[in-house]
């Protein structure tokens, strides 16, 4: 069936909001809307500004993707998390003076930045209300949390000279929030 | 009476799961599933469903496929495990809700307590 130019419009403006894959979907809904309003009687145009009208209008229809975006749950559960986790992981290297450990400045630095980064990414991801794009940063920060855990991981197995109380906690609320943010990952390319 | 979306929206993941319950569909046979399955009281705003259809899909809840027809691309829902287990369960907990309430709303008169 030949489209409309209504609806054509109306699908160029979601293809500048939103990726291709979900804008195909939102194509076949509205086609099939429009269908409707047509064996129902309505002339082309009129079918059409109904079938759109039941959509919402493209802002809308962005904004509900970008509120659902899983890469923005994520960020907020990565957020709301981190300050347990980091303030466990600050114990742990205050308690087991981590300025003596064999560690080489670059990789204490490498993480550092990382650390900055992730935090970044994450803020960008969560509090996003229009740009669906950047609700993506939440899966690319999620990949650093999970590396910084396992560096972390690493590090205390190879460096720390001695077992101190704060790792009891520290350790597996690392361990936890790998087994998260691995779940958390997209199981679609569009999510 | 037609429910405001307010009112749907914590029910709304419920509301996807069971109209998948009978077999795959796509966005806009959810949508038309779940008014013609509530006589018309839930019509839901298209803009809605295909987000939340993206966001159980994340969760593992239903998994989509694409086909092409009509030379569109289609984007087709089903229930996976993790879904159809939690069908039951929210079925379940609606169930105990909805009988609580009616209990409460549609009992006799309220003795005098005073």
């Amino acid at each position: 069936m030949a489209g409309h130019h209504l609806i054509d419009a109306y699908l160029a403006e979601l293809a500048r909001r939103l990726p291709t894959d979900v804008v195909d979907e939102l194509a076949d809904g509205l086609h099939e809307t429009w269908r409707q309003h047509l064996e129902q009687g309505l002339a082309p145009t009129d079918a059409a500004r109904a079938a759109i009208a039941e959509f919402g209008s493209a802002a809308q229809v962005s904004d509900a993707f970008v509120a659902q975006a899983s890469g923005r749950t994520t960020a907020r559960l990565l957020l709301a998390t981190g300050p347990i986790v980091g303030a466990a992981w600050a114990s742990t290297l205050l308690a087991a003076r981590a300025w003596t450990w064999p560690v080489p400045a670059g990789v204490a630095g490498g993480m550092g930045v990382t650390l900055l980064g992730v935090v970044a990414c994450l803020i960008a991801a969560a509090t996003t209300r229009h740009g669906y794009g950047r609700t993506r940063l939440g899966h690319v920060a999620a990949v650093g949390v999970i590396t910084l855990d396992v560096a972390m991981l690493v590090l205390v197995l190879l460096a720390a000279p001695l077992l101190v109380w704060p790792m009891a906690i520290a350790i597996p609320a690392s361990l936890t929030r790998i087994a998260m943010a691995l779940r958390r990952m997209p199981r679609t390319a569009v999510a | 009476m037609k429910p405001d979306g307010q009112a749907l929206k914590g029910h709304l993941d419920l509301l996807l799961l069971a109209a998948l319950a009978d077999g795959p569909r796509h966005g806009y046979a959810v949508k038309e599933a779940l008014r013609e399955g509530s006589g018309g009281r839930f019509d839901l705003p298209t803009g809605t469903i295909y987000p939340a259809l993206r966001r159980i899909e994340s969760a593992g809840l239903v998994t989509g496929t694409w086909s092409t027809v009509d030379g569109r691309r289609r984007r087709t829902y089903r229930l996976t495990a993790a879904g159809r287990r939690r069908l039951h369960a929210d079925r379940d907990a609606w169930r105990e809700f909805a009988m609580a309430i009616t209990s409460i709303v549609e009992r006799g008169p309220w003795p005098a307590t005073t």
